[in-house]
């Protein structure tokens, strides 16, 4: 059976006329479109201008809006005559970035359709421990990795010795290539789980159910039915981690900078912390040049995929509740892996966390355990400016989410069922996004708020504005999910006299409940970890969880910044499990 | 030899005494007083360090010497961006502003610092940078480190040389940043050919690990035990933090100035000024020294520092303005190396 098959329903599209199979738009419906539209483009073009513009603005000495500054290639020329950058600097993010998306990919999606479509246990608690590396500041995560595969003293390189019987260092180097990509990979689960699990819950096992019945195997019916069907859902989570690697640099500075492995991202880090002078904003958005070229080109490859959109319908008028797997003999072999997961990429990561926060860099064992110290804690709370970063923390993290979520919803709905002019330029628009780097979008804003004459620079709303930016991840997954509904569902409604916004209340946003709760929810912890942009903005009135964390951090108060990793962690774990839970209580209510 | 030490102990307090006498003379001088007075009415003062750790301190220390004063302090390393931004937008947060000497170039050749008369403040001339538009108060002192859990004093090096000893392969960790400024200013004194083999033979022979996170990790565990290029003020750092770590003084001790300047548009003017005279008075940088180890080792210096240096008989290589082109043209050069580019 393959996808084509699943459903040959005709595909009407809104056009220009008020009225079609699905309703009328009517006046409140263009204005909340024109709304989403115009937030959309201010919040996006601001960055991507900005990234424009930087890339062609010069000398390095003056920032791109100073006076003096003018027009030139001068930067494209700096970046791209130097050899190094094809003899190592491409090659190296080719490797890196294919190593890790296959390996997040394969332990994701192995993840994901254990939490989705099987019985295994305590899947609740799966998919908060799954997340969890999110939560983790980045560079806890990496110094967690080198703990365990540093080539001297690294846990598993001496427990490998051991039974080696071999002195000296290793056998295992995180420091290399491939201890890069495990990191990154792993790293990257969360973000690409979440994004695979929405569309795992909204794909109907009935066709997986009747390739069974027809005596297809388990893994054909794998391969012929499961991937063709979940191909957008596949493809938008693939997209995005390659585009997030790409962007991603803690991991390739701490563990790629002492192997002398240098990526885009790092290259776009040292242009920013240049050796002498200012941050070279130019250079380093000409190094950025290529996300948004390599963004282009994967939104067109995306498109180009799932051109017949109805190949990928699973939700229509019948209902279905989603049918789990019996793992059976499986079933130890899949919490072994959990565990596994768990175990690296959650509880070494919390331990390490949680240490620190108690104990500094006093070596694990009984001895320590004396000296165990809570003043990281006892000074953060006794600081008033603590509890300010807690307020503005949820504000931003949860605002900004709500916003990008809401933002997204509409604009995927115009982008798959509209035949609104200029859609494609929304889809190309709201895609791009990913591929400015923050602190370019941090200068954009700091230079929109310092001159706009409401008073915004320095504020909350400030910050609240700046994150709304990342639009692509929450517009991309939405979107994936509606190509998965059928339009069928809408028309019914249109046809009972329901209007565009009501059934888009009504019927589409029920049904695309578990991508947006999951784009909420990865919002909510980008937001709650964000440090670039609340660096670059932050002000005593808005400082944020992430910004205490990062200064404490690097004024050596280790203790203090590692107590504030952790709040970060007990503050936010309760509210994706508590999301999780309402979404599938009302699931199973329904 | 009692009686030395002795003797010694009396001139110190005298000397300590002396000073705050001396420190109590220069808030009560009718210049101090009548910018205090103006200050007061001020009412607040905003500074913006590198890190918050060199500019938290302040607010309880000012609080003691001038009360009514609320201090703002903000660690931001990317403050020049924001300093020019704002200026060129005509808003005005920032009241003073403390970096290396290096790092406020841009900002002061933009004109964005205020010439103040502080030799008016009774401040010695020999502290004015800038022409007068900053004052000195410490330095960041680059040292090998050492992890005391591992290596006894007996072991360690002499010269920055003695670090290309065998024994040492592998056991060397440094950071991305400031290794190749480390190397920019032992090329001052060794010229670029020698310093460059030296950082070859570090990186490569020694494998010396360039890291862009924090080295206090690499100590406790033992997965490396000297600290290349670290500064004093960090080993305190570190042992505060539960990684008992020693620094040693070599054969040259390049040092960074920082200094602390006046924003020619500080919203508040006369409280910058005074908090930016304390600071570079001995009580303000003694105080530093006590609370968060910021050394100044300028000539003439009385810091603990300043002292070991001495007797070290080690050649001090300061940072200055006539010597910063060369040396950022040595650490791009070197910068490359390092961080193999």
């Amino acid at each position: 059976m393959s996808g084509a098959a699943l459903s040959r329903l005709p595909r009407p599209r809104f056009g220009g006329a008020e009225r079609s199979a699905r309703g009328d738009i009517g006046l409140a419906g263009r204005s909340v479109m024109a709304l989403a539209v115009a937030a959309a483009f201010a919040l996006i073009l601001a960055p991507l201008g900005m990234l424009l513009t930087a890339a062609f603005r010069g000398p390095q000495d003056l920032l791109p809006f100073e006076d003096g500054a003018h027009w030139t290639l001068d930067n494209l020329a700096a970046v791209y005559l130097d050899a190094n950058l094809y003899r190592a600097v491409i090659p190296n993010t080719l490797v890196f970035t294919a190593g890790s998306v296959a390996l997040t990919f394969a332990v994701a999606f192995t993840l994901a359709w254990l939490v989705e479509r099987t019985d295994l246990p305590l899947r609740d608690a799966v998919y908060t421990i799954v997340l969890f590396p999110l939560l983790v500041p980045g560079i806890v995560f990496s110094i967690t990795w080198i703990f365990l595969l540093a080539p001297n003293t690294g846990w598993i390189n001496v427990a490998l010795r051991a039974v080696l019987g071999r002195g000296g260092e290793g056998p295992l180097d995180v420091f290399s290539m491939g201890g890069m990509i495990l990191v990154q990979g792993l790293g990257l689960v969360p973000f690409v789980f979440l994004l695979l699990t929405a569309a795992l819950r909204a794909m109907n096992p009935s066709f997986e159910e009747a390739s069974s019945v027809s005596g297809a195997s388990p893994l054909k019916t794998f391969l012929r039915v499961t991937l063709p069907v979940l191909r957008p859902g596949l493809l938008a989570p693939l997209i995005l981690a390659t585009l997030v690697t790409l962007e991603q640099f803690e991991i390739p500075l701490v563990i790629g900078v002492p192997a002398r492995i240098n990526v885009f991202s790092t290259r776009i880090f040292f242009e920013l912390n240049p050796d002498t002078d200012l941050p070279a904003y130019g250079r380093a958005a000409a190094v950025a040049l290529p996300f948004l070229a390599a963004g282009i080109l994967l939104l067109i490859a995306y498109n180009a995929l799932i051109r017949r959109a109805d190949r990928f319908v699973t939700v229509t008028g019948k209902g279905f509740r989603p049918a789990r797997f019996d793992l059976g003999r499986w079933r130890a072999p899949a919490l072994v892996f959990v565990a596994l997961y768990a175990t690296f990429a959650a509880l070494l990561p919390a331990v390490v966390l949680l240490w620190a926060s108690l104990f500094g860099y006093a070596n694990p064992g009984l001895a320590a355990l004396s000296a165990a110290s809570v003043a990281g804690y006892r000074g953060l709370l006794a600081n008033a400016a603590f509890w300010l970063a807690i307020r503005n923390t949820f504000v931003v993290a949860a605002g900004s989410a709500l916003v990008v979520t809401a933002i997204a919803l509409v604009l995927a709905w115009i982008i798959q069922r509209s035949r609104m002019r200029g859609r494609a330029i929304v889809d190309l628009v709201s895609f791009l996004s990913l591929g400015v780097p923050t602190v370019i979008a941090g200068l954009a804003w700091m230079l929109l708020f310092l001159s706009a004459p409401i008073g915004i620079y320095g504020t909350v709303a400030a910050l609240l504005l700046a994150y709304c930016y990342r639009m692509a991840v929450a517009t991309r997954l939405t979107r994936a999910a509606l190509i998965q509904i059928h339009v069928e569902l809408e028309e019914a409604s249109a046809v009972a006299g329901g209007a565009w916004l009501t059934t888009l209340r009504r019927v589409v946003l029920p049904l695309l409940r578990p991508s947006l709760v999951a784009s909420f929810v990865l919002l909510f912890i980008v937001g709650f970890r964000e440090f670039t942009l609340p660096m670059i903005l932050h002000s005593p009135d808005n400082v944020v969880l992430s910004v205490m964390m990062w200064k404490a951090f690097q004024s050596g108060r280790t203790m203090e910044a590692a107590a504030i990793g952790t709040i970060i962690v007990l503050l936010a774990v309760p509210v994706i499990f508590a999301v999780r839970n309402v979404v599938l209580r009302r699931d199973n209510q329904g | 030899m009692a009686r030395c030490m002795i003797a010694a102990a009396i001139c110190a307090a005298a000397l300590c005494l002396g000073a705050a006498a001396a420190q109590a003379d220069w808030r009560e001088t009718p210049a101090i007083r009548a910018l205090y007075d103006k200050a007061k009415a001020e009412g607040e003062v905003v500074i913006w360090g590198p890190v918050q750790t060199e500019v938290d301190w302040i607010q309880g220390e000012l609080a003691k010497r001038f009360p009514g004063i609320t201090v703002k302090a903000t660690g931001d390393l990317q403050a020049a961006t924001k300093l020019i931004a704002e200026a060129r937008a005509n808003r005005h947060s920032v009241d003073l502003w403390q970096n290396s000497l290096g790092g406020m170039l841009e900002v002061q050749k933009r004109g964005l610092f205020a010439k103040v008369d502080w030799p008016s403040y009774g401040l010695d001339a020999g502290r004015l940078l800038f022409d007068g538009e900053g004052l000195a108060v410490h330095n960041f002192v680059y040292t090998t480190a050492y992890a005391k859990s591992f290596v006894t004093p007996a072991e360690l090096p002499r010269t920055w040389n003695d670090l290309l000893d065998p024994k040492w392969k592998g056991r060397m960790v440094s950071e991305d940043f400031l290794f190749p400024r480390l190397m920019g200013f032992l090329a001052l004194e060794w010229g670029e050919e020698r310093t460059e083999k030296w950082g070859r033979a570090m990186l490569d022979a020694q494998k010396l690990l360039v890291v862009n996170s924090p080295r206090e990790s690499f100590l406790k565990t033992g997965e490396r035990v000297l600290a290349v290029g670290d500064s004093v003020n960090q080993t305190f750092q570190y042992s505060d933090n539960g990684v008992p770590t020693g620094y040693t003084v070599l054969d040259l001790v390049p040092a960074v100035q920082f200094t602390v300047a006046v924003m020619k548009d500080a919203p508040h003017p006369n409280a910058a000024r005074l908090l930016a005279a304390w600071l570079a008075t001995d009580e303000g940088l003694a105080v530093r020294e006590k609370l968060v180890h910021g050394f100044s080792i300028r000539p003439g210096s009385t810091s603990a520092l300043a002292d070991d240096i001495r007797r070290a008989g080690a050649k001090v290589i300061l940072e200055d303005l006539s010597t910063m082109a060369q040396r950022a043209a040595y650490y791009k050069k070197f910068s490359a190396l390092a961080r193999g580019q």
